[in-house]
């Protein structure tokens, strides 16, 4: 994928004169020049060849090998297509920009030169995926970014037959997904994990948290596109991830926690955000249980779990410790609050035990506790989602009429995996 | 300590196999390395500390004759080996630590695979092992602690991974440097400066070589999970692999200074399957 290629295509249809050319009408010949390598490289000795005259390639396959000052780098095809001419023989020096070789492509890879940077300082054909802002340099007929083109092959479709409703006629994910929908191609994922999800329901009364099988742990496995990602991401040894920030009005919240401490008659009970933060967490679990679930990789698999088992980070002066409260959603604020308080104990007190820090299935980071605004999270795994709680400020906000009031804004960082 | 500190260092990050040798032949360590890149998809460090016997290491092409005195390399049966990375010509012997890292492209986050940005991020690695010990300065291509060079790189990089070795002089033998010519194509900063004037040793900057590898696993610990893994384990497998570094023969170079017209040798052939 490094180094593709970008094509020329000279003002007047120029095809190729000889009998294979003519086979296919709308193919067309196109140069494909030695691209940019790095900054002050201004030529580049070729090595091999890995295809011959004649040859059929694919897209993303390896064309040849050159050296640029200490590397040697592979270049790889930017079309599907046929190696009409060979340039440069092994040992010569190709001057960036210069054709290294011609190729009978599709006419419809092919961007119109005028269309194309020409600055030689740009460096040509780099792959869409490591620098998305070079995306202008994709041929117009399919404009499309890698891991869109990745989807179409999934399907076993050609991109060629599906319309672009982004910018510039650009492919979408969507688009595929309709196409392929349009071709009754979409019966498994990724409506699957959607599918589950809608089947779960809110608790109405009390009713359901006595019921163990609501408690009870439910497995989706991954199919189609999902488990083609998650493949390829773990073999790329790298959890994906992206992080979502919110900045979240509270003056209910803070309305509320002073309701509570008015009304609170018991002195070893403390009111703070954390527990009405821990509860709120655990009522959106309730509607989005996919939040609340682990990745098994062996089997492909996601488990949603049955109980919101919520990991509070804490310091102590042993270290970060994570212990969990157990079954949130069973839980009162009063009772959230008391165990809270009960872990926090056991923590400074080095008396946690293993039951108190295992057992997690998200975990919630408050970095407001120690003055910071909002901290980096990261995943602690088999979970699928870890969110950091800032501090709770008081920042001038605009009301309707354009008024500046004083309004409570906590930022939540959120950090989950799978994110379909 | 920062909250996401101690989740971080074991989670999230992609997995680095380590792999430590002493004193293994280069031609072995060249052979191995390209396997892995190859015929693997994890990310490895090597180190081999120390080599013997003294080995003349060419990039893939250059010109034997330019770079290498022969006639003295004939007379005291120096091996010459052209390795499968680009850049130039080292002699290496027990006073060399190899340090080389193969990595899918993926690997670093943001880390794009280009020559000039896998450069720029492993000086930045090495910045971080070498602090207090000497004023260390990627300079062009080359390792440098001020001007004087102790360290020198080559990549290869493929459709989906990279390799980025570096040859590092703990010590060097000012005798052996006499088998090498001075390179036409030589970093600004040289200015014609000879060896002795030109390079330093990395003995005279750190106590130990063992400082040095083990700052190399710290620094490396910031952006992968390292896992020592043995070389046994690196070493299975893929039999049916065909390197293409390759050892220059007697006869080869006998041939080069018949010609007088040094043509480059051993040029890499056909595609390793």
């Amino acid at each position: 994928r490094l180094f593709h290629a970008a094509a020329v295509r000279w003002g007047s249809r120029s095809l190729a004169s000889d009998a294979s050319a003519a086979r296919e009408p709308s193919a067309e010949l196109v140069e494909v020049p030695l691209a940019q390598t790095g900054e002050g490289i201004a030529e580049c000795e070729l090595l091999r060849w890995f295809v011959s005259e004649g040859d059929q390639v694919d897209e993303f396959q390896q064309l040849c090998e050159v050296q640029s000052d200490k590397a040697t780098i592979e270049i790889t095809s930017r079309f599907k297509g046929t190696v009409h001419q060979i340039q440069f023989a092994p040992g010569d020096i190709v001057k960036v920009g210069e054709t290294l070789l011609k190729m009978i492509v599709n006419g419809s890879q092919v961007v119109p030169h005028d269309s194309l940077a020409s600055s030689p300082d740009i460096p040509l054909g780099v792959d869409t995926s490591t620098s998305p802002s070079r995306e202008g340099n994709a041929p117009r007929g399919s404009l499309s970014t890698p891991a869109v083109r990745h989807l179409v092959k999934q399907y076993g479709l050609s991109i060629d037959d599906i319309q672009g409703t982004g910018r510039d006629g650009r492919v979408l994910k969507e688009d595929v997904l309709n196409y392929a929908a349009s071709k009754g191609l979409l019966q498994e994922a990724p409506s699957a994990l959607e599918e589950n999800v809608g089947q779960v329901e809110l608790p109405e009364g009390g009713k359901p948290l006595l019921d163990p099988h609501f408690y009870e742990d439910k497995s989706i496995p991954l199919r189609g596109y999902q488990r083609a990602m998650v493949k390829s991401m773990s073999l790329a040894a790298k959890v994906p991830h992206f992080h979502y920030l919110e900045e979240i009005n509270c003056d209910a919240l803070v309305q509320l926690k002073a309701s509570f401490q008015k009304e609170n008659k018991d002195h070893d009970v403390k009111h703070t955000f954390l527990p009405f933060l821990i509860k709120s967490l655990s009522m959106a679990l309730s509607k989005y249980p996919l939040l609340n679930s682990s990745f098994v990789e062996e089997t492909n698999e996601v488990i949603l779990k049955g109980f919101h088992n919520i990991g509070v980070a804490m310091a102590t002066e042993q270290g970060l410790v994570v212990p969990t409260i157990k079954k949130v959603q069973s839980l009162s604020i009063l009772e959230i609050t008391k165990e809270l308080s009960r872990l926090h104990e056991m923590a400074l007190q080095n008396r946690l035990s293993t039951n108190d820090i295992t057992g997690g299935t998200i975990t919630l980071s408050n970095i407001g506790a120690i003055g910071g605004k909002f901290g980096s999270p990261v995943l602690n795994l088999p979970e699928v989602a870890i969110i950091a709680l800032g501090r709770i400020q008081k920042l001038p906000r605009f009301d309707d009429e354009e008024n500046v009031y004083p309004s409570s804004t906590i930022n939540v960082r959120s950090l989950p995996y799978i994110h379909t | 300590m920062t909250f996401g500190s101690v989740i971080e260092r074991n989670v999230a990050r992609p997995l680095m196999r380590l792999v430590t040798m002493g004193g293994a032949p280069i031609l072995q360590q060249l052979h191995l390395e390209e396997r892995l890149l190859r015929r693997t998809s994890d990310n490895w460090c090597i180190v081999n500390d120390g080599t013997a016997p003294p080995t003349i290491v060419m990039g893939v092409s250059g010109k034997v004759s330019e770079l290498v005195k022969i006639r003295p390399v004939l007379r005291d049966h120096v091996p010459v080996v052209r390795r499968f990375s680009g850049g130039g010509t080292v002699i290496v012997d027990q006073g060399t630590v190899f340090v080389t890292f193969i990595c899918n492209k993926t690997a670093v986050a943001g880390l794009q695979p280009f020559p000039r940005d896998i450069m720029s991020w492993t000086g930045q690695l090495y910045g971080k092992v070498f602090r207090g010990f000497g004023e260390f300065h990627l300079r062009e291509n080359d390792y440098a602690f001020d001007h004087r060079k102790f360290g020198g790189n080559a990549q290869s990089i493929t459709k989906d991974r990279w390799v980025h070795h570096t040859s590092f002089l703990w010590d060097y033998d000012v005798k052996n440097m006499s088998y090498l010519k001075n390179p036409q194509r030589a970093p600004e900063y040289r200015q014609a400066r000879d060896h002795s004037d030109f390079l330093c040793r990395m003995n005279e900057y750190m106590p130990s070589r063992s400082v040095f590898t083990e700052g190399i696993t710290a620094a490396l610990g910031e952006h992968f999970t390292v896992q020592h893994t043995e070389l046994e384990m690196a070493l299975s497998d893929h039999d049916d692999f065909v390197p293409s570094t390759k050892v220059l023969s007697p006869q080869d170079l006998q041939d080069i200074i018949s010609s007088k017209e040094a043509p480059t040798v051993e040029r890499v052939q056909g595609w390793p399957r």
